[in-house]
């Protein structure tokens, strides 16, 4: 069974107004495993198991996509700048290269 | 009586001994191979479609120049873009020159993003340059490295 | 024979210690940069989910019960830890009470080293976050002589190169660096290391607590590893959390 990753979506600052610009960041534990790591106890090779692909899609519309690599870090962080345009829902999703996939939501609330 | 029998649980741990890390000098396995090998200029070629990137400071790539620790290096790229309709950054793509796969990231920005900003944490697998390289709407490509010397450091 | 190794470790070790000026420390502004990193620290996400775990407990609200204090006095009771619990007639760090809340509560009580364990010791500090520090280390004859203990584990030469925690951690050793590593210094009062542990370790891309640190050390060093909750480990954090008195607490912590 799979076990249900954890992710955070964080944005900055806390309290924003319509039409400002945040700082958004998604963070999830994930190994990123390249394929060329050893288990130390066994010895085996650990096979690769990484993210490959992240979608930030802000009411319906895929506002940044990603195309990802097996050298960002383990437990990795992606943070990039959004316009905030009305209240909704920030969703973040992610595929890694053995099929699995993540999502993680935020409701956006401006004030005033 | 059952939290008496609880803590005594905790004084058992306490039998624990230290562990003598052996040394191994059995010979290397052959070094497995990375699933997504790519040389660094194959990988620059690949992104521009051969086009010639130009050297530019309105691409701000921030990089330490040691890492403390190649498995978590700090990454920002910041382009100055307006990032309206007609005039913004399409992507940020972040490179190493020396790892075996060079690609790390490709991030497709949008006008909606506000700002063209990209920050992440890579794995360098030793000292090498990093390298920030930006496709803007009008088809141009432009680029900005930095070397970050990797080192084992301290203890643990 | 055996000695000659010794001798010849001793010096290499010498060798490599040097002193920060020197060109191959990090520079001010790569240190700003990973300070910056803090914003986003992995640990967020685990501390979520020991707030989760406590929440099985009765959250915040629980844990206060359990510890005999009103929920608005929980932070500053929280950042008095190690300390004194009557009822158990021990002194215990935060992991140890979770423990016991677990096993009173009927539940099986997490091992001191699992990662949820971790997760929950640093949600629960983190209750006290901003919160200085107000351990007493002489609140009561317990807390005296748990102190002294400290100090003893603190400086006592161990191991097969007879080292002490003091040899590489003392002020003496300020600006010094081991491998691009200023060795920190732990002795000197005001220092707040205590104040950021638990912390996300980039090294083992995982969330460890101030124990846990010290055991890493200790095995490095080639020090007997004391086991977590033992006497003599709680004594030592009580010993550096001490030193850490009035500094604001800000968890979860992000180190190399």
């Amino acid at each position: 069974m799979a076990e249900e990753r954890k992710s955070l979506i964080k944005i900055k600052p806390k309290r924003y107004k319509d039409g400002e610009i945040v700082k958004v960041s998604f963070m999830v534990m994930h190994p990123m495993d390249t394929g060329m790591g050893k288990d130390k106890k066994t010895k085996k090779i650990i096979p690769a198991k990484y993210i490959n692909s992240v979608k930030f899609n802000y009411n319906g519309k895929d506002i940044t996509t990603m195309t990802v690599w097996e050298s960002l870090s383990v437990n990795p962080v992606f943070t990039i700048y959004m316009k905030v345009n009305g209240k909704g829902k920030l969703t973040v999703t992610y595929t890694d290269n053995t099929g699995e996939v993540h999502e993680k939501s935020k409701k956006i609330k401006p004030k005033g | 009586m059952q939290r008496r029998d609880f803590f005594k649980k905790i004084g058992s741990v306490a039998a624990v001994g230290a562990v003598i890390p052996v040394m191994s000098f059995a010979a290397d396995a052959p070094k497995p191979v990375s699933p997504n090998k790519m040389d660094y200029k194959v990988a620059v070629d690949a992104i521009t479609g051969g086009k010639a990137p130009v050297k530019s400071s309105k691409v701000k790539l921030k990089v330490p120049e040691i890492a403390e620790n190649g498995a978590v290096v700090p990454v920002t790229v910041e382009v100055d873009s307006p990032m309206t309709d007609s005039d913004y950054v399409k992507a940020i793509h972040v490179l190493s020159t020396k790892n075996s796969n060079a690609r790390c990231i490709d991030v497709n920005l949008t006008p909606a993003n506000g700002k063209a900003y990209f920050s992440t944490r890579i794995k360098l697998g030793g000292t090498q340059e990093v390298v920030g390289l930006v496709e803007l709407s009008n088809g141009e490509f432009l680029i900005a490295s930095q070397s970050v010397k990797v080192t084992i450091g301290g203890c643990g | 024979m055996k000695t000659g190794i010794k001798i010849a470790l001793s010096v290499a070790m010498l060798a490599s210690l040097s002193f920060g000026g020197e060109q191959f420390a990090m520079s001010d502004a790569d240190r700003a940069m990973y300070a910056e990193m803090s914003e986003n620290n992995p640990a967020d996400i685990m501390i979520a989910d020991g707030e989760e775990l406590l929440s099985y407990m009765g959250g915040d609200e629980g844990l206060a019960k359990y510890l005999g204090v009103s929920e608005d006095e929980l932070p500053s009771y929280i950042a008095g830890f190690p300390r004194y619990i009557k009822k158990f007639d021990m002194v215990v760090g935060l992991d140890q009470v979770l423990q016991a809340m677990m096993a009173d509560g009927g539940h099986k009580p997490l091992k001191l080293k699992s990662g949820n364990m971790f997760a929950m010791v640093a949600y629960v500090k983190s209750i006290a976050n901003d919160e200085p520090i107000n351990i007493d280390v002489n609140a009561n004859p317990q807390m005296k002589e748990m102190y002294a203990l400290g100090e003893k584990t603190f400086m006592t030469k161990r191991g097969g190169r007879g080292l002490s925690c003091n040899s590489c951690h003392s002020p003496d050793v300020i600006g010094r660096v081991l491998r691009t590593q200023p060795l920190p210094d732990l002795s000197s009062k005001g220092v707040k290391a205590a104040a950021t542990w638990p912390a996300y370790r980039m090294t083992k891309s995982s969330l460890r607590t101030f124990q846990r640190r010290f055991q890493g050390c200790m095995k490095n060093a080639l020090l007997k590893v004391i086991p977590l909750g033992s006497k003599e480990m709680v004594a030592l954090e009580i010993y550096l959390t001490d030193k850490a008195k009035g500094s604001e607490i800000a968890i979860p912590g992000l180190k190399r």
